[in-house]
C-alpha cells in the first residue's frame, strides 16, 4: 500500500505510507497527531477504556485499536464532525436532573462516551436503559458519572424524537 | 424523577439545579483541551518524547552502564544518566514535599523523607523509574533506545511484606534513611536539623496520640472488642496519565502539565534547578482527573524533562503510558483496634495501631498514617476519654503507596466502622444509636446533632428499621442473603484548611456590556468547584441583572498571567473561592456607584444598584448599568480580591454511607443493591455537581472495596495487572443504585458556608459494605477487596 485515502468529517485526505504515516500508526495517531483532531483521547492505548472512540462508517470503534492503514477508503466521524446542535452533545452538556449528577466531571472520557452513544443510536434509535448500560459498558469514567451519562443518552433520544416530530409537523404535505 | 434537594435558604443561583455553566459545553463537545491536546508535534514542531528506564528487578543497582549503542540509534537526541553532572548535583526529593500550599524545598509543612534521587542508580521496585532517560523523535524510538542500553545489574535481595521487611536479616532498602532496617523512622530530620515540623509536630512520634489511660480503661470496661482490618494498594486510575511538556525560551523554562498545582510546581522546579521563580512559567490546562495523586507534585520527571529540554533545545514531552501510570497507590495500612465500653453504651476507650506496607518510598506516610487519624481523634472521637494511637511505616520493594482521594480516612474508617458494628452487637444496641450517643460532638460533652441528623437521614432512606439480625434474613433462591450496614465519618474541616492555605485570590473583569470574566484559578480536574465559583459570582453580582451564563470562567491556570491558583485538594476550593465573591461584588458595586455619581450629579451614598440598574434613592432617577458603562470609556471594571484565611472555629460537617448488599453464598459474589450517601454540606453550592460527587465517588469506593486489586507475583516481586483489563475499575454495567442525599445542617463559615465533599463521599463505603456483608451472612470479612474467594473462605465453603 503506497497511500491511504480516507474521509474525515466530510473531507477526503490522502497520506503517503512511510512518509506521512507509518504502517504501525493507529487511527488515533493519525486523527490526533496528524490532523489535530484532539477531541478523542488516548487514555489506555490498548482498547480497555473507550476514550478514543470515533465513528467509522457510522459504527463506534476504538481508534487506538485500528491501524490507520486499515481505515483506507472509510468514512470517519470524530466529535469535531458533529453538528453544533448535536442532540447527544447537548444532552451531555445539559444533564443536571436531580438525583443523577452531571454527565461529566473531568471530561476526559466524555468525547468517547458521546461517540459511543452516537454509534449506539445509529444501531438502535430507541434503546432501553438496560441496552444503554450494556452499550456503554466498554467505556470507563473514573469520575463515575455513569447514571448521569445513561440519563443523558435517554435525553438525547427524546431530543431526537422531538426534532423528528417537529420536522414532520413543519413538512409541507405532498399531495 | 428523583426527589431534588431542597436548600435551607433558597437563592437565585446557588443551590439550584442547572447545567454546568463553566465547562459543560466545552467538555461535551470535545473542545476542552488537556495536556495531550496541547503537547502535539503539530503545535510544537520538533517536540521530542522522553522515556525513562524502569527497573526489571524488585531491588537492584546499576553496576555498569554503556549508552553507546543507544546513542547511535537514529532519532535519539539526548540521553541523560545518573552520571551526568547536572543530575548528580541535584538534591534528593520526596514526592511528599508538595501538599496543599506552596512551600519551598527546605520547609517541613508535613513530615517528609528526601528518599528519592531524580535519576539514581538504585532501583527499589519493579517499575522504579530511575537511572537513565532518553529524548527521541518518537516514543517508539525512545523505547527502542532504552532496550539498547548495556546495563550490568547488581541484583539485590528484596522483601515484599512488612512482616518480612522488619526481620533482622531483611535487605535494607533505604540505608540513608534507616541504616539498620526497614522501619521508617518517625522523625526524618537529622539530629542537627532544627527545622520544625509545621503541620502537627506529634506526627513524628510512633505513639502520636495518647489521651487518658487506655490500658486501664480497657481493663475496667464492661465490654471490649478487638479487630484487625486490611486495606490494599488501590490505584487512582485517572484516564489522563501524569505528564508534562517543557521547553526553554532563552533562560526561561515553560512547562505545560496536568499537575493540579501550578504555583507549587513552579516553586518545585525553580528550587530544584536553582533558577528564579520569574524564570519558570507553569501552565495547566484541563486535567483528566486527579483523585488525590497530584498531592505528590514534586515528581522527578519535571526535572529530568527540563534538563533534556535544555540539552536538546527542543520541547520535550514526558507522559506515562497506561502501565507506567500505575505509579503510586493508596497507602496500604493494616489497622488494629480495641474498643471498651460500659454496659450502658458509653465508649470509654479506644486503642488503634497501624502498620503500613509503605512500599519503596515513604511519600506522605506520616500524614496518612498519623496526621489524618489524629484529626479524626480530635473531632469524631473527641468524646472518648481514653484514646491511644500508634503507627509504623515499613519500606518494602513494592510500588510506593501514598496520597489518594479520601487519604488516610478510608483506611481508618474501615477499622472504625467495623469496630463500632462489632461493639454494638456485643452491647446489644443498634450501631446507629451507639454512634449517635458517643461520637462527633465538637467542644462539649453532648453529642453533636449534626452527626445525628446525618445518621437519621441515611437510616430513613435505606429502611434501617427493617434490618434483621446478622445472618437471620431470608434466603433468596436458596443461597442469596441480603443485609444492611453503615459507617460514618467526618469531613475535612474548614479551620484546618483555612489555616494551611494562606491567602486565596480571585478577580473579575466586568465588561461594559455586563458580560463578566471570572478569574478564579484552580486547575480543573473535575470536581466542579469552578461551577460553584461561577454560581457564587453570579449570586454576589446579581445586582447587575446577570446569570451564570453571562460569566466566562478562565480555565487555564498560568503562573505568569494569572493569580495564585487555589489547589484542588481537600475538597476545599468550592468554598474558599466562593467566599471571595461577596467582597468582589462590594468593590464592583462601589465602582459603579462612583461612575454613576458623575452621571447623576449626586454623591455615591445617595445611589444604589439593583436588577441591572442604578438609581437615586431620593429622586428615583434610574439608569441601566449597561447604558452607564456603555457611555463611558469602555474600560472594564477590574477587581482583584485576596482573602486572609478565616480561623474562626467552625466545627466539622459529617457524612454517612448506608449499604444494602446481596451475597451469593454459593459463588461468593457480593452485589451492592443500594448505596445511600449522606453528606452534610453546610451549604450546597451546586446540587448536580455535589450529587455527581456522591454518586461518582463510588467508582473509586466500590472498585476499591470489591474488584480492584494490584496482584503481585510474590516469588519475583513483579506486578501482574498494570492494565485496565485485569485491574478492574467499575463500568456502567457494574454500577449499583446510588442515592445521593445532600444536607445543610452544619453551620459553616463565612457568607455562604459551604464545604467540599469530594473526599467524604466514599470514605465510609468499604466499612458500610463490610458491615452489610456481615449482616447478610453472619460472618466477618475484614480485608478488602471483598472478592469471592475471601467471602467463600469466611463462609467455610473453601
Amino acid at each position: 500500500m503506497e497511500s491511504v485515502k480516507l474521509k474525515v468529517n466530510n473531507t477526503w485526505y490522502e497520506f503517503e505510507v512511510w512518509v506521512d504515516i507509518q504502517p504501525s500508526d493507529t487511527l488515533a495517531d493519525l486523527l490526533k497527531n496528524r490532523l489535530g483532531l484532539t477531541g478523542l483521547k488516548v487514555a489506555c492505548d490498548e482498547g480497555a477504556c473507550g476514550a478514543c472512540t470515533v465513528l467509522v462508517d457510522g459504527v463506534a470503534i476504538l481508534s487506538c485499536m485500528m491501524l490507520a492503514i486499515a481505515a483506507d477508503g472509510h468514512e470517519i466521524t470524530t466529535i469535531e464532525g458533529l453538528e453544533p446542535d448535536d442532540p447527544v452533545v447537548e444532552a451531555f452538556a445539559e444533564q443536571c436532573e436531580p438525583g443523577y449528577g452531571t454527565a461529566m466531571q473531568c471530561g476526559y472520557c466524555t468525547p468517547g462516551f458521546v461517540m459511543t452513544v452516537k454509534g449506539l443510536l445509529n444501531e438502535n434509535p430507541n434503546p432501553t436503559l438496560a441496552e444503554i448500560k450494556d452499550g456503554l459498558s466498554g467505556n470507563l469514567c473514573r469520575c463515575g458519572c455513569y447514571p448521569a451519562i445513561a440519563q443523558a443518552a435517554l435525553h438525547a433520544v427524546e431530543k431526537m424524537k422531538g426534532r423528528e416530530e417537529a420536522k414532520n409537523e413543519n413538512a409541507i404535505p405532498t399531495t | 424523577m428523583k426527589m431534588p434537594f431542597q436548600p435551607r435558604n433558597p437563592r437565585d443561583f446557588i443551590g439550584t439545579y442547572r447545567p454546568r455553566a463553566a465547562d459543560g459545553r466545552e467538555k461535551a463537545s470535545g473542545r476542552a483541551e488537556y495536556l495531550d491536546d496541547v503537547a502535539l508535534g503539530i503545535r510544537f514542531p520538533g517536540m521530542l518524547h522522553a522515556k525513562i528506564l524502569q527497573s526489571p528487578h524488585p531491588h537492584a543497582r546499576i553496576k555498569r552502564l554503556d549508552i553507546a549503542q543507544a546513542e547511535k540509534l537514529p532519532g535519539v537526541h539526548a540521553i541523560l544518566t545518573y552520571d551526568d553532572p547536572e543530575v548528580a548535583s541535584l538534591k534528593p526529593t520526596s514526592h511528599a514535599w508538595t501538599s496543599v500550599i506552596t512551600t519551598p524545598y527546605d520547609r517541613y509543612t508535613s513530615v517528609k523523607y528526601n528518599d528519592r534521587r531524580v535519576l539514581g542508580d538504585h532501583f527499589r521496585y519493579v517499575g522504579d523509574k530511575n537511572g537513565v532517560v532518553v529524548a527521541a523523535e518518537s516514543e517508539e524510538i525512545a523505547e527502542e533506545a532504552l532496550k539498547l542500553l548495556d546495563i550490568e545489574w547488581e541484583v539485590l535481595p528484596f522483601t515484599l511484606s512488612p512482616e518480612e521487611a522488619v526481620a533482622a536479616d531483611a535487605p535494607v532498602i533505604h540505608s540513608e534513611i534507616n541504616p539498620d532496617g526497614n522501619l521508617i523512622p518517625g522523625d526524618p530530620r537529622r539530629p542537627d536539623d532544627p527545622t520544625p515540623i509545621e503541620d502537627d509536630p506529634d506526627t513524628v512520634k510512633d505513639v502520636f496520640l495518647d489521651k487518658g489511660d487506655v490500658e486501664q480503661a480497657l481493663a475496667q470496661a464492661d465490654v471490649t472488642m478487638e479487630v484487625t482490618t486490611e486495606h490494599h494498594r488501590a490505584d487512582h486510575g485517572c484516564l489522563d496519565s501524569m505528564g508534562c511538556m517543557i521547553y526553554w525560551d532563552d533562560d526561561k523554562l515553560i512547562c505545560w502539565t496536568n499537575s493540579y498545582q501550578a504555583d507549587q510546581t513552579r516553586m518545585m522546579i525553580a528550587t530544584m534547578l536553582d533558577i528564579p521563580l520569574s524564570k519558570v512559567r507553569v501552565i495547566c490546562p484541563y486535567v483528566g482527573a486527579s483523585m488525590g495523586r497530584w498531592n505528590v507534585g514534586d515528581q522527578t520527571f519535571f526535572i529530568y524533562t527540563a534538563l533534556l529540554a535544555k540539552r536538546t533545545g527542543r520541547p520535550v514531552k514526558f507522559k506515562h503510558t497506561r502501565r507506567e501510570d500505575f505509579h503510586d497507590t493508596r497507602l496500604q495500612i493494616t489497622w488494629s483496634c480495641k474498643l471498651g465500653a460500659e454496659t450502658g453504651g458509653n465508649i470509654t476507650a479506644g486503642s488503634f495501631k497501624g502498620l503500613s506496607d509503605t512500599g519503596a518510598y515513604a511519600q506522605h506516610v506520616a500524614g496518612i498514617l498519623k496526621f489524618v487519624p489524629r484529626e479524626v481523634a480530635t473531632r469524631l472521637l473527641a468524646p472518648i476519654p481514653n484514646l491511644k494511637m500508634e503507627g509504623h511505616g515499613v519500606y518494602t520493594n513494592k510500588l510506593p503507596g501514598g496520597m489518594m482521594r479520601c487519604t488516610g480516612n478510608i483506611q481508618f474508617n474501615l477499622v472504625l466502622g467495623i469496630a463500632v458494628d462489632m461493639l454494638a452487637e456485643k452491647l446489644n444496641v443498634d450501631p446507629v444509636e451507639l454512634v449517635a450517643k458517643n461520637f462527633g460532638h465538637e467542644w462539649g460533652p453532648v453529642p453533636n446533632k449534626d452527626l445525628e441528623a446525618v445518621l437519621r437521614e441515611g437510616a430513613r432512606r435505606i429502611g434501617w428499621d427493617s434490618r434483621h439480625q446478622p445472618g437471620a434474613g431470608p434466603a433468596r433462591d436458596g443461597h442469596k442473603r441480603r443485609g444492611m450496614g453503615f459507617s460514618c465519618h467526618m469531613g475535612w474541616h474548614a479551620e484546618w484548611e483555612e489555616e494551611l492555605r494562606g491567602h486565596s485570590e480571585a478577580g473579575v473583569r466586568v465588561n461594559p456590556d455586563l458580560s463578566v470574566v471570572l478569574m478564579a484559578p484552580t486547575v480543573e480536574t473535575g470536581p466542579g468547584s469552578n461551577n460553584c465559583s461561577v454560581l457564587a459570582c453570579a449570586e454576589a453580582l446579581s445586582f447587575l441583572g446577570i446569570t451564570p451564563e453571562d460569566i466566562t470562567w478562565v480555565s487555564t491556570v498560568d503562573t505568569e498571567t494569572g493569580y495564585k491558583d487555589c489547589v484542588q485538594t481537600d475538597s476545599a476550593v468550592s468554598y474558599l473561592q466562593a467566599e471571595l465573591m461577596p467582597e468582589i461584588a462590594r468593590q464592583v458595586k462601589d465602582r459603579i456607584l462612583e461612575l454613576a455619581a458623575v452621571e447623576f450629579g449626586a454623591t455615591p451614598d445617595k445611589l444604589d444598584v439593583a436588577h441591572g440598574s442604578v438609581f437615586d434613592k431620593d429622586t428615583e432617577q434610574e439608569m441601566r448599568i449597561k447604558d452607564l458603562l456603555w457611555k463611558g470609556d469602555m474600560v472594564p471594571i477590574l477587581v482583584t480580591v485576596s482573602r486572609e484565611p478565616d480561623r474562626t472555629p467552625t466545627g466539622v460537617p459529617y457524612e454517612a454511607n448506608f449499604a444494602e448488599v446481596e451475597v451469593d453464598t454459593e459463588t461468593g459474589r457480593v452485589e451492592v443493591l443500594k448505596l445511600v450517601i449522606v453528606n452534610d454540606c453546610g451549604t450546597v453550592m451546586y446540587p448536580p455537581g455535589a450529587e455527581g460527587q456522591q454518586i461518582g465517588g463510588q467508582c473509586l469506593g466500590l472498585g476499591e472495596t470489591l474488584t480492584e486489586e494490584i496482584i503481585y507475583d510474590e516469588a519475583t516481586g513483579v506486578p501482574l495487572n498494570f492494565n485496565w483489563i485485569d485491574y478492574k475499575i467499575p463500568t456502567m454495567a457494574d454500577f449499583p443504585d446510588v442515592e445521593p442525599a445532600l444536607m445543610e445542617v452544619w453551620r459553616g463559615s463565612g457568607e455562604y458556608g459551604a464545604c467540599g465533599i469530594g473526599e467524604s463521599v466514599f470514605t465510609c463505603t468499604p466499612a458500610a459494605i463490610a458491615n452489610a456483608i456481615y449482616n447478610a451472612t453472619g460472618v466477618r470479612v475484614n480485608q478488602i477487596p471483598f472478592k469471592p474467594e475471601r467471602i467463600l473462605k469466611a463462609l467455610g465453603r473453601i
